[in-house]
């Protein structure tokens, strides 16, 4: 019976905690359907990782170390990378390639973050995994702060997916406060009946690389998976291959990468103080990318004729495509005729490239 | 060429140490970091740019071979605007130069498609076959 009923005893007040903490990712992953793909394994797995004497633990360690830690690089980033790039359609980026400075706009929360936390004592390779969260993309948090060495990937994993999932409670306060109702109703030019050459769509994915390898060195790995999943889908002769990427693919990498984060969400790693301070830093980070994005249309209108719904830049954050659904139903409440989707997609995707090269470009600073 | 901490010194002044920063390096970082990702973006955007100017003359190029005459029916006498062309029928004649019916009616589809204009609102004078230049 002492066999039976031994580990009970064994059971400690952070390890119950971290059940709690499960609990609640899986409730929003179920009940809110906020990023369940991700939220649910990462939440299950904290209660796996968390009972006592686990069997669980090690095969957990081993698929991280496999998968995220070891010698080759953070290898589920990467090819989830490449799924991601197949699911991308860059046509209203490059109908309209203004649109990317907002993307690079939306990014200042990354950098600001990362000083801000660097000022409240952390080391500044731990700082700079925290200031990524602002990327609002978890893929490429995973890789900065395991390529960095940080000792909070959970906290920052745990941050980062769960604002992505909360984009549309963080978001629509901000927007509304940075911007006035007469500049939440600008309409702007439909851009649907434009389509660029299938060439351009092709050369697109080969030229970013090249650019950015040629720029951020260490951004090539991150931004080459993003561009060769996008060159997949867009040659036109690889189709079965590219629906693979974005299906099959991408959910095995998915589920693997959500479980696999639970072994760094061990109770006395998790349950810190400077965990509840990245959890804030982050939300920090996503408040000041909002933020910036939308100062900078702001900005462009006092010099511009056409007028920009200053609302789109709040897309520039990657979180894809949750943001660009939050501006565009946040056009739709304030006038029913004015459809920002497109705008606010294209503002998206060009947040997901500038936030690759943002946590590149981090890399090649404090590597 | 690739920039890196130690090949541009702002970069390494900034950067290179790990010490705990001060407010002003704090902001310089955030600027720095964030005008290269501007100025990445805007390469990128200028390719865009670019290559839509270059596809864009092409075009402009070709639509030059093809000597299709197009003239709304409001330039030419008839049929007045008061009497319109019957949706299914035609009027005057059409000279076919090196093209066949079917792909002539296919071309006349397509431009009646592309301009908005109804067929019957349109006059074809000639479809000439242009041979691709050597």
């Amino acid at each position: 019976m002492d066999v039976l009923l031994g580990n009970f005893s064994t059971v400690t007040f952070p390890q119950v905690a971290m059940w709690i903490i499960g609990a609640v990712l899986i409730f929003l992953a179920i009940k809110k359907e906020m990023e369940p793909s991700l939220l649910l394994p990462m939440g299950f797995g904290a209660i796996l990782i968390n009972l006592p004497n686990s069997g669980a633990q090690h095969i957990i360690d081993v698929m991280f170390r496999v998968g995220i830690d070891n010698e080759f690089g953070e290898l589920m980033p990467l090819i989830l990378f490449i799924g991601i790039g197949a699911m991308i359609d860059f046509t209203p980026l490059l109908t309209n390639p203004k649109l990317m400075l907002f993307g690079a706009a939306a990014q200042f929360g990354i950098f600001f973050t990362l000083c801000l936390a660097s000022l409240l004592g952390f080391d500044i390779k731990d700082a700079a995994s925290i200031g990524i969260i602002g990327a609002a993309d978890g893929p490429t948090a995973i890789a900065v702060s395991m390529e960095l060495g940080s000792k909070y990937i959970g906290a920052i994993m745990v941050a980062a997916y769960s604002y992505m999932a909360l984009v549309p409670l963080v978001q629509p306060p901000i927007i509304k406060m940075c911007t006035t109702k007469k500049e939440r109703l600008i309409r702007m030019d439909n851009t649907a009946g434009k389509t660029p050459s299938r060439l351009t769509k092709i050369l697109f994915p080969i030229v970013v690389t090249i650019i950015v390898g040629l720029v951020a060195p260490d951004a090539v790995a991150l931004i080459g998976f993003l561009m060769f999943g996008n060159l997949i889908r867009e040659c036109g002769v690889l189709n079965s291959l590219s629906e693979t990427a974005q299906k099959v693919l991408a959910n095995l990498v998915t589920i693997f990468l959500g479980i696999t984060i639970a072994a760094r969400m061990r109770a006395e790693e998790f349950l810190t103080v400077d965990t509840l301070l990245i959890i804030a830093l982050g939300l920090f980070a996503f408040i000041f990318d909002t933020f910036a994005g939308v100062m900078l249309a702001k900005i462009m209108n006092l010099f511009s004729k056409k007028k920009i719904n200053p609302m789109i830049g709040a897309a520039g954050i990657s979180a894809f495509p949750m943001s660009a659904r939050v501006v565009h139903k946040l056009g739709l409440e304030e006038d029913n005729q004015n459809f920002l989707l497109m705008h606010s997609i294209g503002v998206n995707v060009s947040g997901q490239i500038a936030s690759v090269i943002a946590g590149g470009l981090i890399l090649t600073f404090f590597r | 060429m690739t920039i890196t901490p130690q090949m541009l010194g702002i970069f390494t002044d900034i950067y290179g140490s790990y010490e705990a920063m001060t407010i002003g390096r704090a902001l310089l970082i955030a600027v720095v970091g964030f005008l290269t990702v501007v100025c990445i973006l805007a390469l990128i955007a200028l390719f865009i740019k670019l290559v839509a100017f270059i596809f864009s003359a092409v075009e402009k190029k070709n639509a030059k071979k093809v000597e299709t005459i197009i003239t709304p029916v409001e330039n030419s006498p008839a049929p007045s605007a008061g009497n319109p062309l019957p949706e299914a029928e035609s009027q005057g004649e059409l000279e076919l130069i090196g093209v066949d019916e079917p792909t002539a009616a296919m071309l006349m589809a397509l431009v009646s498609y592309k301009t908005e204009i109804p067929l019957n609102r349109l006059i074809f004078r000639s479809i000439k076959l242009v041979e691709d230049e050597k």
